[in-house]
């Protein structure tokens, strides 16, 4: 099983800054760390990204004595990942813990053999520089700092180092050998490669231009960026918090030049396709593409048509944001990871600075101030992008995921239709109980809610649909709901009767297609967003007497997961008399009961808002099949803690069957529990449930029971409640439990 | 011919449960389609249904509805020299 990799602690050192706080400024601010080289001993007055400090300063940060043998990019490693042990609580010394550092590098110890050259050749008196040259010492020189590592290794995969060392974490700790990885990158500048670099030709004498037509290529930067990463369970154990997690991850390989990338961006289209793969995520998913983005002729025209293979035409905004930091090369995945994960955790983009014009060969321009409708929206996946030299792609993407605990969902206006005062629920004070076993919902006169021409199609559940799912909205003040999720247990059965009735008598030669439309199942939901215009998820559940129940799951994850914010739920049954005598035949109606029709749309959203009914705690569902023995629902943890739940809303009031196994099972999980019903005021279907839930609802908003809601009413009203727990279950095999509290 | 044109207003009202309309607000010659009774394509689906079941006319092709029920009067000449039944 694949473990779920969370990110805990990060740290960073760059041109922007010594630490996460001063990045997060200089990106908002939108101020480049890129300045004339200062530092490092150079003919070439480049614009370059340094870090403002020296060696001596960082030496004294880290509190180390001046004789102590350190190289520039241990020095800078060393910061990034004290920072991010800090931030993770990683205890020191580590006891049990298995902790391993993986640094990503290609510079190394370069800055001191560049130093010390001549010493080497001459004398012996640098030679604790010779082993310091190695990247794998930089590596341990940062590891010796801290004591706690129990396990090493470097990576080097020139540009792409730091993001593939991050990849490697996420294998070493979901093969389980390790409890903790700590993966990043340092690079520090040297002459060496800035030499390098400016031979390939491709430093701009300017501070770069990524993404812009005129682009003249990069500017180098330094810098160190490390995350702490561990599987999800292991964050849970030691109760550290998780910042992100990161979802997906993929490293290929162009196959096509040592150092440039192919011009249709193969390998970085393979890299983000199977990161995405990896993730579960599909490309409309991602908020924000952190791209590689040097500024290079060559990188920035192949990068972007690969983003445009993968994304096509809808494009999330693309920054680089090597325009703030230079290129850190082997640190720039790390510093880039944590620019990523900042601008999840602060719903923001960062702007890809210097661009004025758009690269002709590409559709899209990067996301940057001349952008329009800058403003702040949810981030919830970013994917970023490393590619180094030998067609060396990596993508990486970063996912937010819900808190350790529950996030707060609220029920946040609901409206019903049915044999009750349509549209108001003065049912609380003047409930019509069921008089007729074959109840029909009490319509409104629609032809105030709708156009002739609208209305005269619609079969009645669509009206009540629509009808009762505008009036949740509008009352939510919501014009469009992220998602638009229906239970329905039976369907459109009116339409669908019509239809199947004129095929069965009068053969297959004229059969109505506006029949036939209005019997697919989800025609509901497809209405519902067609009225609203709601372009977002839109789904339908139809399995038996828990559709409602599954349409509420389905709302309550992806709202738990941030996938969404608002969501609108609706149950919708209609019945017609044939539909009632065949239901009759199987005994799910009998001489007992009322058969209802339902009409309920409510709205689920992350914020509270002033109609605001209560807060939906917690759903669970569970299918028991032919197992009897009902004990073992006593599991479900809510229920653990029923001391404070004040009521049981019921499914009593169906058929003497149904109403046996409730009785059963409710003796058994709440043997003390005032039992609630519904039944008897809005009948039995099998999407019934939702209007117990729309009931306690509005209970929890009016914080009081009212005496017809019990199964014994002599109990009378009472007051002052502040949980309800929803129970339903479906021939006994399948159960719902659904808890409501008051806000 | 009137007869004919009376007939269809009140087989189109029928069929597309035009509620609230009475044949004599449908003028002979005003577009069905669009303007006039703001029908859509689905509707025409539906008219051609009506051809078939009323008239024994079979219409092979959806894009024929725009033509034929140009107006109730156009549809009635159609009906007068196609009829089967």
């Amino acid at each position: 099983m694949r473990q779920e990799i969370v990110i805990t602690g990060m740290g960073i050192i760059s041109a922007l800054g010594n630490n996460r706080e001063n990045t997060l400024i200089a990106l908002r601010e939108q101020r480049s760390g890129i300045a004339p080289v200062a530092r490092l001993q150079t003919i070439h007055s480049l614009p370059v990204g340094e870090v403002k400090y020296t060696d001596a300063e960082m030496m004294r940060l880290l509190h180390l004595p001046e004789t102590a043998v350190t190289t520039r990019t241990s020095l800078l490693g060393t910061i990034a990942v004290e920072e991010a042990l800090r931030q993770a609580n990683i205890p020191n010394p580590a006891g049990a813990l298995r902790i391993a550092l993986i640094s990503g590098t290609t510079v190394g110890g370069m800055d001191r053999s560049e130093r010390y050259y001549f010493d080497f050749l001459t004398n012996d008196t640098q030679n604790d520089y010779l082993f310091t040259h190695n990247c794998g010492a930089c590596t341990e020189l940062i590891a010796d700092h801290f004591g706690i590592f129990s396990f090493v290794d470097t990576v080097s995969t020139a540009c792409s180092s730091a993001a593939n060392a991050i990849m490697t974490g996420a294998q070493l700790l979901g093969s389980g050998r390790a409890d903790i990885v700590v993966a990043g990158g340092s690079e520090c500048l040297t002459q060496f490669h800035l030499n390098g670099f400016n031979a390939l030709m491709i430093l701009d004498p300017e501070p770069c231009k990524p993404f812009d037509a005129n682009r003249a290529g990069l500017n180098l930067g330094e810098g160190a960026a490390y995350l702490v990463m561990e599987t999800k369970r292991n964050a849970e154990k030691r109760q550290a918090k998780p910042l992100c997690g990161l979802s997906g991850y993929a490293n290929t390989c162009d196959a096509f030049h040592q150092t440039a990338s192919s011009p249709e961006g193969d390998g970085a289209c393979r890299a983000m396709r199977h990161a995405l793969a990896f993730a579960g995520l599909l490309p409309e998913d991602v908020d924000y593409i952190n791209a590689h983005g040097t500024g290079t002729q060559n990188n920035d025209l192949s990068e972007g048509k690969a983003i445009e293979r993968v994304f096509g035409k809808n494009i999330p905004p693309v920054s680089s944001t090597k325009a703030f930091t230079g290129h850190a090369t082997s640190a720039a995945g790390g510093i880039e990871a944590v620019i990523s994960i900042l601008a999840l955790l602060h719903n923001f983009i960062p702007v890809n600075l210097n661009f004025q014009h758009q690269i002709e060969e590409l559709n899209f321009e990067p996301y940057s101030r001349q952008t329009p409708g800058n403003v702040r929206r949810p981030v919830n996946h970013v994917l970023s992008n490393s590619f180094g030299f030998g067609g060396n792609n990596t993508s990486l993407v970063f996912s937010k995921i819900p808190e350790c605990g529950r996030n707060k969902i609220y029920l946040s206006s609901a409206k019903q239709i049915s044999v009750q005062p349509p549209l108001t629920d003065s049912w609380m004070d003047a409930p019509i109980h069921c008089q007729d076993r074959y109840v029909r919902a009490v319509d409104p006169d629609y032809r105030q809610y709708f156009s002739p021409n609208e209305a005269r199609r619609y079969g009645k559940i669509l009206k009540r649909a629509l009808l009762v799912s505008r009036r949740t909205l509008d009352e939510a003040g919501i014009q469009n709901p992220d998602a638009i999720i229906t239970g329905t247990g039976f369907g459109c059965v009116e339409n669908t009767g019509l239809f199947l009735n004129a095929m069965l008598r009068e053969g297959e030669k004229f059969l109505q297609p506006t029949h036939f439309m209005q019997s697919t199942h989800n025609t509901i939901g497809s209405l519902i967003a067609i009225d609203r215009q709601s372009y977002g998820y839109n789904s339908t559940c139809l399995h038996k007497g828990i559709s409602f129940e599954c349409a509420l799951l389905d709302a309550y994850i992806q709202l738990n997961n941030k996938q969404i914010q608002t969501a609108l739920v609706g149950a919708h049954d209609e019945m017609t008399p044939n539909y009632y005598r065949f239901l009759r035949q199987t005994g799910y109606f009998d001489d007992c009961c009322f058969s209802g029709e339902t009409a309920v749309a409510m709205l689920l959203s992350a914020e509270k808002g002033d109609k605001t009914l209560c807060l939906l705690e917690e759903i669970e569902m569970v299918y028991t099949g032919n197992i009897t023995e009902y004990q073992f629902l006593n599991d479900f943890r809510f229920l653990k803690e029923s001391d404070e739940i004040d009521a049981v809303m019921t499914g009593i009031g169906g058929n003497r069957a149904n109403d046996a196994v409730y009785r059963d099972i409710c003796s058994a999980l709440f043997p003390n529990k005032k039992l609630l019903r519904y039944k008897h005021l809005f009948g039995e279907s099998y999407t019934a449930p939702a209007f117990g839930v729309y009931a306690a609802a509005i209970c929890l908003l009016q914080q009081r029971i009212p005496a017809h809601l019990f199964t014994d009413p002599g109990n009378g009203e009472q007051k002052g409640i502040k949980k309800i727990l929803c129970y339903s279950q479906f021939e006994g095999k399948t159960h719902s439990f659904i808890l409501l509290s008051s806000c | 011919m009137e007869h004919l044109i009376l007939r269809l207003k009140e087989e189109i009202i029928e069929v597309l449960n035009l509620e609230d309309i009475k044949p004599e607000d449908i003028d002979d010659n005003a577009p069905l389609i669009g303007d006039g009774l703001g029908l859509d394509s689905i509707d025409v689906l539906e008219l051609i249904v009506l051809l078939g079941k009323n008239y024994g006319i079979n219409v092979k092709e959806a894009s024929q509805g725009r033509e034929i029920f140009q107006s109730v009067r156009v549809m009635a000449e159609y009906i007068r020299a196609n009829r089967t039944k």
